[in-house]
């Protein structure tokens, strides 16, 4: 009998009676028996350490919780006001040239493009893929209004008017990044076709863009002003500056590769803006098939003892969601490529040639292993593979720039090459990367 | 980790050179170490922490709260003499900076999750080991991300785990079949631990800590390194509420096993660090005691309440208060329970429940509302939500009511002495013996038992004004804030005074008078 008065099998029959099941070690026991049986503490101590020598205890199997998927809501808008903004812009090409020249256009898009890539790509690691990234941005209106200064200000000076043209281009597009982030998306997309009807339409292009430029800028300022969701207690912090700043290199690193390859002649008419379009769709259906991955993996290892010694088959199921999204990306790009080259065809517009479209396509699958890298901390090794693509698109030999988007392709390749087994491999040990990348950034 | 003891030595000799502050010159420096308490919420340790902060003067205050990152601003102003030192924001994407790992130190350091694991999750973990490498943690801050970061780490660290779920030890039961899924929050948990290691502290006098958990683990590093005295106080019992949490809540057997390890492990290690511990109630020290701290170690300080003005009767008009957050630990359901029966012999009483829903609780704040509509009580039981005047609540009830399972020496309570005002509580940690004599104690959960004594006071106002009156005299004579503060006073008088004293230190916690 323990001091409390309780055989260790009448003590053992109340804990269990509260618990529903049997204690995990003696504390718990003795939890139960002070809590719910008003025993005092030093008898509870004592009549649950003797009830456990009295039973031979069993090791019960367990199942971590599994994370809820968060529903994405508004992808399939979202998808069509990127694809519709995509056409709109690609029409601004020829009104742009016309209006400033060829010349100007093509040097704003080489600034404009690696820019907005950039801010967008420090925007969502900051602020925008955050739960109160928003509400955090407005907190923060001063620097806002700085960046929107610097991002005009600093090519205009660098430039002249080409810079002008990049800087109004990358503030309308940025800020399009953070209004579609706010759910505005149909919204900024029927403002930028307005731009384009505009600008067909005769109205000096150089104006239309910098009115579409400060709509879009109020539009920011409103959509941070915008109150937090309600019954959201708390407003997390923004995501670290370091990891910010690798982001926008990937971003910066990645719109290099497009407009790095001279081939591929920007201001030409509507292509090949449009020509980036079936790889942007492809990259949304990929993208949102590999984001599984955050819960496919726990999902692989869940049930699955530490003492157990089955860690091989674990890695199928992650590397089939890789494979699942590569070959999304690929399938569609392909289909919607040749469908753009019939209608190219067919309306006679021309098409600056059909290895863009594959480079493009390339760039995309760059993006998605980018993407997948930099999500779970490994942004040094996307870093590693973008830089080794940007540098062999550099070093490209005369053969391989010769052809319309070699060296796009090239460098592409090789950003894909670098990066794809690091993806794979990430994948391949769910367990490793569940533990020491998405758990601690 | 032998390359870290002969760093650790070095920074405890450089120490030891350092003159020792003249006491009558200047203010000796105490380092106050919350855990998301104050100054970012409130609750009962917050307030006990302002009370010390802005009474006791004599010493310079330095606070370091241990928070989850949230953005929000401090909720106490600190007064001239005390300062916040830094915060340390577990869960959040700070990185720690400084003291990179050498190359020749890769091996040892591969072993810091593996160390934690056998020192914090083993039944029988090993302290010195433990102060070891959370000492590594301090000297090598900018080490600890990319060693959680590698493989190695994660492997070292799963060597360990099977260890320690293959031990078989009588009390402990046997280990669950922890799958990898919890294991990984496992390693996530020892990278904040080693984390809040790895963070700061500045230079202090004495290590004031509040929580035998997360909050230990700053101060016994800082004692590890620079030699300094460490006070411990526990309002709860943090083992004994993590065990509460997880037996009450509906996780797998591995991630209570996980939860609760981590939280004895810490306690375990913030008990063999202080030098002294300080319960506010004597309950809580045979728990203490229990779980191995050497009873010449414990010294109750009982909290204490500002003298209060002379009682007016109860109001009569049958309200019970509650002043408490809606909390799993403050058993609601058993409230909503009690307010039913009580309600069902006299329909014309009021529950007023006043007190937030706890951070991180909302499911149960939620499932409160549904008991509360399943049972039907409509405005016979309101929940009032925040107050920001507990005594003016407690003053307009006729009796105050209190029906948690775990409770060091609730403030909620004293307050209701304090207006005269007859209690009804359950005898969890401190309560029965505070209560005595002037209300009415149950064991926790007796539904039956606490309408009992609900409807017992209601319904006699004589009595009810004769318990709160002696309730009121009970306080004025034991609980004072004068004595709380004295008590408080001495202790970390004597900390800053030569090491022998605080040992020494005599009958410092009042004893409760019968």
């Amino acid at each position: 009998m323990s001091p409390a008065g309780l055989s260790p099998l009448r003590a053992r029959s109340i804990v269990e009676a509260r618990l529903g099941r049997e204690p995990q070690d003696m504390l718990e026991a003795a939890v139960a028996l002070e809590a719910w049986a008003g025993i005092p503490a030093g008898d509870a101590l004592s009549t649950a350490a003797a009830m456990m020598h009295a039973a031979e205890p069993k090791s019960k199997p367990s199942a971590g919780q599994l994370p809820r998927r968060a529903r994405q809501r508004g992808i399939g808008v979202e998808a069509l006001s990127f694809a519709v903004a995509v056409i709109a812009i690609a029409c601004w090409a020829a009104p742009l040239s016309r209006s400033v020249g060829a010349g100007v256009v093509e040097r704003a898009l080489i600034c404009a493009l690696p820019t907005t890539l950039a801010l967008q790509w420090g925007l969502a690691s900051r602020y925008l893929s955050r739960p109160h990234g928003l509400a955090q941005l407005g907190r923060r209106p001063l620097g806002l209004l700085l960046a929107a200064l610097l991002v005009t200000g600093l090519p205009a000076a660098a430039l002249g008017l080409s810079g002008v043209l990049a800087g109004l281009l990358a503030l309308t597009w940025t800020g399009g990044t953070i209004a579609v982030r706010r759910g505005w998306s149909l919204a900024y997309a029927g403002l930028v076709v307005a731009a384009s009807v505009a600008m067909v339409a005769g109205l000096p292009a150089m104006w239309v863009l910098g009115a579409a430029a400060l709509v879009t800028t109020v539009a920011v300022a409103v959509a941070v002003r915008a109150p937090r969701a309600p019954g959201a207690p708390v407003v997390q912090p923004p995501g670290r500056w370091s990891r910010a700043l690798a982001a926008a290199a990937l971003g910066a690193g990645l719109g290099a590769l497009l407009v790095v390859d001279r081939s591929v002649d920007w201001s030409l008419g509507t292509m090949p803006a449009v020509a980036l379009l079936p790889s942007s769709l492809a990259s949304f259906w990929g993208g949102q098939h590999l984001w599984r991955f955050q819960v496919v993996i726990p999902q692989t290892l869940s049930g699955v003892a530490v003492l157990g010694d089955d860690a091989r088959r674990l890695a199928a199921a992650p590397v089939r969601i890789l494979v699942g999204a590569v070959a999304r990306l690929v399938l569609l790009t392909a289909a919607l490529s040749v469908l753009l080259l019939v209608l190219a065809s067919a309306l006679a517009v021309h098409v600056s040639g059909q290895s863009v479209l594959v480079g493009f396509g390339l760039v995309a699958l760059a993006t998605m292993f980018v993407s997948l890298l930099e999500s779970i901390g490994r942004a040094a090794w996307a870093i590693a593979g973008v830089g080794a693509g940007v540098a062999a698109e550099i070093a490209a030999p005369p053969e391989v720039t010769t052809m319309a988007g070699g060296g796009l392709i090239l460098g592409a390749s090789i950003a894909v090459l670098v990066m794809a087994p690091m993806a794979f491999a990430v994948l391949g040990r769910p367990a490793t990367t569940l533990a020491t990348s998405i758990g601690i950034r | 980790m032998a390359p870290a003891m002969a760093d650790r030595r070095g920074i405890a000799r450089r120490a030891s050179r350092r003159p020792r502050r003249a006491l009558a010159l200047v203010r000796p420096r105490a380092l106050l170490i919350t855990e998301g308490t104050y100054p970012y919420a409130v609750g009962g340790v917050s307030s006990w922490c302002d009370l010390l902060v802005r009474n006791l003067t004599e010493f310079e205050w330095q606070v370091l709260p241990i928070i989850a990152a949230h953005g929000r601003p401090p909720l106490f102003e600190l007064p001239a003499h005390a300062r916040e030192v830094g915060r340390i924001e577990l869960w959040s994407e700070g990185l720690a900076r400084g003291g990179r790992v050498r190359r020749d130190e890769r091996r040892v350091a591969r072993e810091l999750p593996a160390a934690l694991v056998r020192s914090l999750i083993a039944w029988d973990g090993d302290h010195a080991a433990l102060v070891e490498a959370l000492t590594w943690c301090r000297l090598r801050p900018g080490g600890v991300r990319p060693v959680f970061r590698s493989r190695t780490g994660w492997a070292s660290f799963l060597t360990a785990l099977r260890e320690v779920l293959n031990e078989r030890v009588p009390e402990a039961g046997a280990p669950p079949g922890v799958d990898l899924v919890e294991a990984a929050q496992l390693y996530q948990s020892l990278y904040w631990v080693a984390r809040t290691a790895a963070a700061p502290t500045p230079e202090t006098d004495v290590l004031h800590v509040t929580a035998a958990g997360w909050a230990a683990v700053p101060a016994l590093v800082h004692k590890a390194v620079h030699g300094t005295p460490m006070i411990l106080t526990e309002h709860g019992v943090y083992v004994r509420e993590a065990y509460l949490a997880a037996a009450r809540s509906a996780d797998s057997p591995g991630t209570r096993f996980i939860a609760t390890r981590l939280a004895r492990g810490l306690a375990r290690a913030a008990y063999a660090a202080a030098d002294i511990v300080s319960p506010v109630t004597d309950a809580n020290a045979l728990w203490e005691e229990g779980l191995g701290i050497d009873p010449a170690k414990i010294r109750v300080v009982y909290n204490g309440m500002a003298p209060p003005e002379r009682p007016v009767a109860p109001p009569g008009g049958r309200t019970v208060v509650s002043v408490g957050r809606i909390d799993p630990l403050k058993d609601v359901h058993t409230m909503l329970h009690v307010a039913r029966e009580t309600l069902r012999r006299m329909p014309d009483a009021t529950f007023l429940h006043y007190g937030p829903v706890t951070e991180g609780q909302e499911s149960y704040g939620r499932s409160c509302h549904a008991l509360h509509a399943r049972l039907g009580l409509g405005d016979r039981f309101r929940f009032m939500g925040r107050t920001t005047d507990p005594n003016g609540v407690v003053r307009d009830a006729d009796v105050v009511l209190m029906t948690s399972i775990s409770e060091g020496l609730p403030m909620s309570i004293l307050e209701a002495m304090g207006q005269g005002r007859p209690v009804v509580a359950t005898g969890v940690g401190g309560v029965a013996d505070v209560v005595r004599g002037c209300g009415v104690v149950t064991p926790p959960g007796d539904v039956m038992g606490l309408a009992l004594g609900v409807r017992t006071i209601l319904r006699d106002p004589a009595l009810a004004w004769k318990l709160g009156e002696r309730g009121h005299r009970r306080l004025t004579r034991v609980f004072s804030e004068l004595a709380c503060l004295d008590g408080y006073r001495d202790l970390l008088a004597a900390a800053v005074r030569p090491r022998g004293d605080l040992v020494a230190l005599g009958a410092v916690g009042t004893r409760i008078a019968a």
